[in-house]
């Protein structure tokens, strides 16, 4: 990592750019309406989750098609520590991210094993598999779901303070210090060597870089972050139940990581706002054009998925990388 | 005694079908190294196919090599116009397995979106041309019907057909060569373009089939969003894996093993453990043999 321009971008710069992404979502906050605050809540989970994502594809280059059951195993934890132990939202947030994380550390250790077709058929079954379990244990409320509610917020912010505003807080604050993380581990030692196996296993493991431990570990990380953006997921919907995590939302997310590009952290908002807004333009489009209903519920789909192939086609390493090479031609 | 052998002819016949499915995608990862999500596209547009031309000519046995034709040739379109062109910009060798992956998914969702689109909220019917009603041995109806056993005799002449294929005749020696090793394949003057594009027409009947099958062995509909399919999709998928994702037997092995187990856990376990015991095979399976019941570690490299 030899800087060769002379504009360094250095920790105190990114420091000071997330600081102000705060700012600007603060006073947005205070500006939009309830119905926005919920898309920004969501849009901030969104970001959790595709980080996830892109740490464990694009950096350490495992396939995971099962994200969906991470963000389930967060978000039925975070339900439960605060259903038995009543304890408050904070501290389920961090039962979430361990309890994904020791799931992620048991499930890495088998998929360190894996590569390619195994290991991405290995996390879809999972993701198909995992959510239905509900039904069998009356402990997570079948397929109603279990309640999780993350509380009104503090009086001492007015009462003209709304839910959904609270929401957008909590998870932009989630949001924030968990790319924060990200991004300093992915430039730390253990980023250097998930991207040393990714790039070519042989080598790494001459270079003295111990193959199975940095998988797990790899598979550990992502967990411990899907498992957040699951309790994010399940704040913003009030409820956890098996149907919030089909195999769809797990496409879903990974969908947002290519839109991003999966190989840059860089583009993650630019893939969680995608994945907020296409059904919204969709709907506007189908009004505007048609009033036929079988339209509307198509559109978003066609459009994600075009976008999608689209994305794959012209961009395979993200919009951000292509900005870039093209910057620097 | 009596219930068990009822539940073994239901995974048998379950099995069968998921054999199909993880042949069809087991085809074109070995032609194409791309793990084919529009596989599960491909079966439900031919199998709307099918049950348009059920629903004009009649007949069961016209429906299904329509049907078959149809995702033959929209699997071959989708290899000649999307696959080809991204796997021939991202070089031959490449280790990444990720983009196509979700090129296929991109693809699956405009397949389903389109059907939607089509056929909107109508169902295509396909209703079994044979009885669904069990023989009945010693006064007892069991589980094998003239409908179940056309399936498992469907499922077999394909089998058979496609061994024939690969073991007998020039195009199976091609198929086998072009996926073994591409550059001298073409060096000794097999069209190894060509041959890909067939390995993707064979796949595509075989998810036709599957899908057809599916459909027929099921509630005897089909819509767009049916779930019916993304497990056909989904077991399939782990069928292949399962049994190494090489080759055609170990697809087989797979599939009927999922359908197996997956009968007995649906019969004396309880139904919403099924999709997870799908998940704890597959995973017993691989730690045990990484690379699949069949599969060699190491495995070629096409």
């Amino acid at each position: 990592m030899v800087a060769v321009h002379s504009r360094q971008i250095t920790n105190k710069h990114r420091f000071i750019g997330f600081v102000l992404i705060g700012l600007v979502v603060y006073i947005l906050s205070n500006i939009v309406d309830e119905w926005r605050a919920y898309q920004g809540a969501t849009v901030a989970v969104f970001v959790v989750a595709i980080a996830s994502i892109i740490l464990l594809t694009g950096y350490s280059g495992q396939i995971s098609l099962g994200h969906g059951a991470l963000l389930a195993v967060g978000a039925y934890t975070a339900a439960l520590t605060q259903i038995y132990f009543g304890a408050p939202i904070w501290i389920c947030f961090a039962a979430a991210v361990l309890a994904t994380a020791l799931f992620g550390a048991i499930l890495g250790a088998a998929a360190a094993r894996l590569s390619g077709p195994y290991l991405a058929g290995t996390t879809l079954a999972l993701a198909v598999g995992l959510p239905s379990i509900a039904n069998q244990f009356s402990i997570l409320g079948g397929e109603q779901g279990i309640s999780f509610d993350a509380g009104w917020p503090p009086l001492s912010f007015g009462e003209s303070f709304t839910q959904y505003k609270w929401f957008l807080w909590i998870a932009t604050l989630a949001a924030l210090i968990s790319m924060w993380w990200v991004q300093n581990i992915l430039r730390s030692r253990y980023g250097r060597s998930w991207l040393a196996v990714k790039s070519n296993e042989v080598a790494a493991e001459i270079a003295g870089i111990n193959l199975g431990r940095t998988k797990v570990l790899a598979f550990t990380v992502s967990a411990g972050i899907a498992g957040l953006a699951g309790a994010l997921l399940a704040m913003t919907m009030n409820n956890v139940s098996p149907s919030a995590f089909p195999l769809a939302l797990s496409f879903f997310i990974a969908t947002g990581a290519v839109l991003a590009g999966v190989n840059t952290l860089g583009g993650v908002i630019i893939g969680s706002v995608a994945l907020v807004a296409i059904p919204l333009i969709a709907s506007s489009i189908s009004d505007r054009w048609s009033g036929s209903e079988s339209l509307a519920t198509v559109l978003p789909d066609f459009i994600v998925s075009a976008l999608l192939i689209l994305t794959v086609f012209l961009a395979p390493k993200g919009p951000i990388e292509k900005l870039r090479s093209r910057h620097s031609k | 005694m009596f219930e068990f052998v009822n539940t073994l002819l239901i995974g048998i016949t379950a099995g069968s079908i998921y054999s199909l499915m993880a042949i069809a995608i087991v085809l074109v990862w070995r032609s194409t190294r791309v793990v084919n999500f529009a596989a599960g596209g491909i079966a439900l547009a031919s199998t709307f196919v099918g049950a348009t031309i059920l629903e004009t000519t009649g007949s069961f046995w016209i429906a299904l090599p329509v049907a078959m034709l149809a995702g033959a040739a929209l699997s071959a379109f989708i290899e000649y116009f999307f696959l080809r062109p991204l796997l021939h910009r991202s070089g031959e060798r490449t280790q990444e397995i990720f983009l196509p992956i979700i090129a296929t998914l991109g693809i699956l969702g405009v397949m389903k979106a389109l059907l939607h689109f089509i056929y909107g909220e109508k169902i295509g019917v396909i209703s079994p041309p044979l009885s669904d009603k069990g023989f009945i041995v010693s006064g007892e109806s069991i589980a094998l019907s003239p409908l179940r056993l056309m399936i498992l005799g469907i499922v077999l002449v394909l089998m058979i057909g496609l061994t024939l294929i690969f073991q007998r005749t020039n195009l199976g020696l091609s198929l086998r060569a072009a996926s073994f090793a591409p550059e001298i394949s073409r060096l000794s003057g097999i069209r190894v373009d060509l041959i890909r594009t067939l390995g993707w027409a064979i796949s595509g009947a075989a998810g036709a089939t599957a899908g057809i099958l599916q459909t027929v062995n099921g509630s005897g509909s089909v819509t767009p969003e049916a779930f019916e399919f993304s497990l056909l999709l989904v077991f399939g998928f782990v069928a292949a894996v399962i049994g190494g994702i090489e080759s055609l037997i170990g697809a087989v092995i797979g599939g009927l093993t999922l359908g197996i187990i997956l009968a007995i856990i649906l019969m004396y376990v309880g139904g919403s453990l099924v999709f997870f015991s799908a998940f704890l095979i597959l995973i017993l399976v691989l730690l045990l043999r990484p690379h699949g019941i069949i599969g060699v570690k190491g495995g070629r490299r096409a």
